[in-house]
């Protein structure tokens, strides 16, 4: 009876950890895939790895984290070990209160601190604003900034902040565990304070200082919650940076980031650890044993004494290292002329951004935003400082109708000559003032032909009760309802609210039916690539990606037509780098950059040499030629796109309509 | 030997409402061993770190040499200190610890930082490890010692920066009874070689008597009685210092006239006089002077209540007419026999009434006294703790 008690206990202790370390090892087992997918394994290969310290987004976040991290955990331990001995030095009746009111900080939710503190920073600015303004009337000396920014200062003042509870509730404890007699020992044989607390406290506090400031770097370089309020669009950690690739699609690129960074803080917490263990320890030996130990130890500082330039040496090394390395960091962020980018994710080769600054020595700071939507958002909440912004069309016009847009100089765009007549004075930008295109495509159905037998020629089999169960519905309201708008026939675009609610009722009825899945929109790329799901409705660059994992998909734009879109490149009014920005949209625009960007992203280009010349370009590339039927999918040809609609900006009422049903239909 | 050192003038400590310090005048002599001695929370400790500079009195004057050393810190007195449980730094060995304040650079009168050279340091330490019999032990660290050998380390520590005085704050508190008489030999020895002046708190009255010159018995903040340790046990002044130091049966009593004392309704000759004639005092009569005779021969008779074997004696209560003493002798009498006592007129001592009288010397409830001070201690311990923070 107790026998299997145990083995109970055991098999459950086994499937936690198994829970537990399962995705773990997943993640770095799929960091190693040749392949680019997450689900399918294609071989060993350490290219993620390559191409991950040739990625300029991902290094650039890099040392953001670390200069961050390093920084406020220097600032912190300081702060923090002074605030614990200040705590040390009152009475036991504040002490302890004040312990615990340092404890809820820590126990808090991130959300909450991150919040708590975007406000703050928010409130800050306004009142510096007006400080500034009434401060640079009264006299002409100096000129104080009126806008601030959330942005590296903000991120590190956070990390502080959040950083200083971790170190007081490592430090307090060796506090409370040292002779308080100790520091008036010292005083009594010749110390000032200060040489006290240099020569005493220090010394002995030092295992909770340090083991404080592994934790609080730790903390540091995994939180996501807190940077993500605090550091603003311009300002990227690691860990928002992972957040905004996953975006699109979990790369093994992420995998193999987000396994150096495990990585990085188990080696963090096995020291922390592998400490403690040692101290405990050494407690437990016997005395000789130490006393032994503690004759050698001394000898070996006796022969670092004696050559005192050994430990000078080093510590001028590392201090130089350190200084260097900020140094560097704080000059590629300083003094450069540089251009604000904000796209999608997985939306550009990262070789480009390089071959943009090694030519123009402008940096470029590139983001990336969720959807046009939350772009719009981010926009109109005050926050993205960015120059550039790639909208979708509807955006687009959206923008320009709410005056957000700088008109371009085209005669610093040259190569806007380049892009095909198709895709110039389109309804959103009919005069073409704003917009240089960055790339178009077609939405079509991605199926499964291994689980769908029938040719699929339309949308219908989106509502079709045979494939219940195996139909991704596309999350995005704009696109669900205009889906079924296109397959009833009438406009994406309609403003008829009878048709929009029969375009609806189509989707409840399929609903009803069991027909979908779920609503996704990233997850499509695991689905699809997996075969769990067998239909679904994509942008056709996505499906070329997919094709590489899984053999067995097809993509078909409907003959009854569906949406086409193209995403410009664009200016935000009253950017303060006019000039750098529009290097860039030039630049983007160039043949070779997009070639090399249609190649890396599968979307096509509006570029109409490198649309002409992609089929060489791949050959030289790759050695072979490009299907055709491929070529036809990612460069929908003029027939297909005849049948297709841009989506144009919707009135507000039509909009609240669309929302108002979407949430109806749940799923 | 009689050059006064440090003198505390008028000297209050109060914190909040609690006076710990009453107005207290004492000087202390150099080279001489003195020993402030009282229970916990006599204000021994209180007087030690306003002479180590770690206090500041809240009114009063504490003069060095003749010259007021009130505001001057710690580090500049000199004064070193023996703390409670050592204090030794845990992160440094023991040639370390000891080296630790010869290697703080001192200012000299021209305001120059002057540092002593590594083989000064290096020849002084191993000179005072030698004093404590501890050679051997210099790259040891702190923690492999043992509580003595700590003890030894805190004492070299303090006396390698050859103060004129050192402060001992209950040094042999933590060790064992064997341990502790050791070191009260070891502490009289290096008090005699170094040639400085000792002041020693304990609460133990035998350390006192065993390596003072002088003993200052406190009390509520207040000195009770200064002297030799044998004024203090012969010539106790007050109810206090009787009962504090060492065993006594405390009685009243009636001074007739000089030399002629009355008490249990009986006239006794005694040594003392210069009392107002029938004044009331109080009777102190020392445990193990008292005669056991046979009961027809003593002066008083008594019951014999309760018998308990020390070793050396037995702690033998009796019953005189409701009064319950406490004679020690080495001749066994059972319980429940009668016995008879002679008290010779330098058994006697009188002592002027004060506010002790009627509190100590009663030995009706001999156990439970036993415990009360157990406890009234530690709660007193507690007390002074807090108020130090």
């Amino acid at each position: 009876m107790k026998k299997t008690n145990r083995t109970g206990s055991r098999l459950i202790m086994a499937l936690v950890f198994i829970f537990l370390y399962a995705p773990i090892f997943l993640l770095i087992i799929f960091s190693f895939n040749a392949g680019d997918s997450s689900a399918v394994w294609k071989g060993f290969s350490l290219s993620w790895y390559g191409s991950l310290f040739k990625n300029r987004i991902i290094m650039e976040s890099v040392y953001t984290t670390l200069l961050v991290s390093i920084l406020a955990t220097i600032i912190a331990t300081v702060a923090g070990t002074f605030a614990a001995i200040g705590l040390y030095s009152l009475s036991r009746r504040w002490r302890d209160p004040l312990l615990t009111v340092n404890n809820i900080p820590m126990m808090n939710a991130d959300i909450v601190t991150g919040v708590g503190l975007c406000l703050f920073f928010a409130a800050f600015f306004r009142f510096w604003g007006s400080f500034a303004v009434w401060f640079n009337s009264i006299q002409e000396v100096i000129t104080l900034p009126t806008r601030l920014h959330l942005g590296f200062t903000t991120l590190l003042l956070a990390h502080i902040a959040f950083n200083i509870p971790y170190v007081i509730l490592n430090v307090a404890p060796k506090l409370r565990q040292m002779d308080k007699n100790l520091v008036d020992a010292a005083k009594d044989l010749g110390c000032t304070w200060f040489m006290a607390f240099r020569k005493v406290i220090l010394p002995e506090i030092k295992p909770g200082i340090v083991s404080g400031a592994l934790i609080a770097f730790t903390m540091s370089i995994d939180d996501f919650v807190i940077s993500y309020f605090t550091a603003g669009s311009s300002t990227s950690t690691l860990a928002m940076t992972i957040y905004g690739m996953t975006k699109k699609r979990i790369t093994p690129e992420i995998n193999a980031i987000s396994t150096l960074l495990f990585v990085v803080v188990l080696v963090l917490l096995v020291i922390v650890n592998v400490k403690e263990a040692q101290q405990e320890k050494k407690a437990k030996r016997p005395v000789a044993v130490i006393a032994a130990e503690e004759v050698r130890k001394a000898d070996r500082a006796e022969f670092f004494k004696a050559r005192p330039w050994i430990k000078r040496t080093v510590t001028a090394v590392i201090v130089c290292a350190i200084g260097l390395s900020i140094i560097s960091l704080s000059r590629a962020t300083y003094g450069q002329p540089v251009v604000n980018v904000c796209s999608w994710g997985e939306y550009i080769d990262p070789e480009l951004i390089t071959m943009f600054e090694e030519q123009t020595g402008i940096r470029v700071n590139y983001q990336t935003a969720e959807s046009n939507e939350a772009l719009y958002s981010l926009l109109k909440s005050g926050g993205g400082d960015y120059d550039v912004i790639v909208p979708s069309d509807y955006m687009v016009a959206r923008l320009i109708e709410e005056d957000m847009l700088e008109e371009l100089d085209y005669s610093n765009i040259p190569n806007f000559e380049l892009i095909d007549r198709r895709f110039r004075n389109l309804s959103y930008d009919p005069e073409n003032k704003y917009t240089v295109p960055y790339a178009w495509g077609t939405v079509g159905i991605i199926y499964n032909t291994s689980l769908v037998e029938d040719e699929v020629h339309d949308f219908s089999v989106l509502y079709d009760e045979k494939y219940a169960g195996d139909v991704l519905l596309i999350n995005n309201s704009r696109d669900a309802i205009g889906i079924a708008l296109k397959h009833l026939g009438y406009s994406m675009n309609t403003t008829n609210e009878d048709e929009i609610r029969e375009a609806y009722q189509l989707l409840v009825d399929a609903t009803e039916k069991g027909v979908y899945q779920g609503k996704v929109m990233d997850e499509i790329y695991q689905k699809m690539e997996g075969g769990n799901a067998a239909i679904s409705t994509y942008y056709a660059g996505d499906y070329l990606t997919m094709l590489e994992n899984n053999e067995d998909l097809a993509f078909v734009v409907p003959e009854r037509g569906s949406n086409w879109f193209v995403d410009s490149m664009c200016i935000l009014k009253d950017s303060p780098h006019k000039a750098e920005a529009e290097a860039w949209i030039n630049f983007i625009a160039s043949t070779e950059a997009s070639l090399m960007n249609m190649d890396y992203i599968w979307y096509a280009s509006p570029n109409s040499e490198a649309l002409e010349q992609y089929p060489e370009y791949y050959y030289e590339l790759y050695e072979e030629e490009l299907d055709p039927e491929i070529y036809n999918i990612m460069v929908a040809p003029a027939e297909t796109l005849e049948r297709c609609e841009l989506y144009v900006n919707l009135p507000a009422d039509i909009l609240a309509l669309y929302k108002e049903l979407w949430i109806q239909l749940g799923i | 030997m009689s050059k006064e050192l440090i003198r505390l003038k008028n000297v209050s400590v109060a914190f909040e409402d609690a006076v710990i310090l009453d107005n207290l005048n004492i000087y202390f002599n150099d080279k001489e061993f003195l020993t402030l001695l009282g229970p916990s929370g006599c204000g021994k400790t209180t007087t030690l770190r306003i002479i180590g500079g770690f206090l500041t009195p809240t009114s009063g004057d504490v003069l060095f040499d003749g010259v007021r050393i009130n505001d001057v810190p710690p580090h500049k007195r000199q004064v070193n200190t023996v703390f409670q449980k050592y204090a030794l730094f845990p992160h440094l060995n023991v040639f370390e610890n000891v080296a630790f304040g010869l290697r703080i650079p001192k200012t000299d009168e021209n305001g120059k930082k002057v540092k002593i050279p590594e083989k000064e340091i290096t020849e002084r330490v191993m000179e005072m490890l030698e004093v404590v019999n501890l050679k051997g032990f210099e790259k040891r660290s702190i923690t492999s010692l043992s509580g003595g050998q700590q003890q030894r380390v805190a004492i070299a520590r303090a006396l390698v920066n050859r103060p004129k005085v050192l402060l001992l704050d209950e040094p042999l508190g933590a060790l064992d009874m064997r341990l502790r008489k050791d070191m009260q030999n070891e502490l009289k020895r290096i008090q005699q070689a170094m040639e400085i002046t000792f002041i020693y708190v304990t609460h133990d009255q035998e350390e006192a008597l065993a390596m003072s010159d002088t003993v200052v018995v406190m009390d509520g903040g207040k000195i009770q009685q200064i002297g030799t340790p044998e004024d203090i046990y012969n010539e106790p002044k007050n109810a206090f210092v009787a009962d504090f130091i060492g065993e006594s049966n405390i009685l009243d009593g009636i001074m007739h006239e000089d030399y002629v004392v009355e008490f249990f309704n009986r006239k006794f000759k005694c040594l003392d006089k210069g009392f107002a004639p029938m004044e009331p005092v109080d009777v102190v009569i020392r445990p193990e002077d008292i005669d056991i005779v046979a009961p027809e021969k003593g002066q008083l008779r008594g019951t014999v209540t309760s018998v308990t074997f020390k070793g050396v004696h037995y702690d033998t209560i009796v019953d005189f007419k409701g009064y319950k003493w406490l004679i020690q002798t080495t001749d066994y009498h059972a319980e429940g026999s009668v016995i008879g006592i002679i008290l010779n007129p330098d058994d006697i001592h009188i002592m002027k009434k004060s506010e002790y009288s009627g509190m100590f010397g009663d030995y009706s409830s001999y156990s439970e006294e036993y415990d009360e001070i157990g406890d009234a201690s530690v709660e007193l311990d507690e007390e002074e703790s807090e108020d130090e923070e």
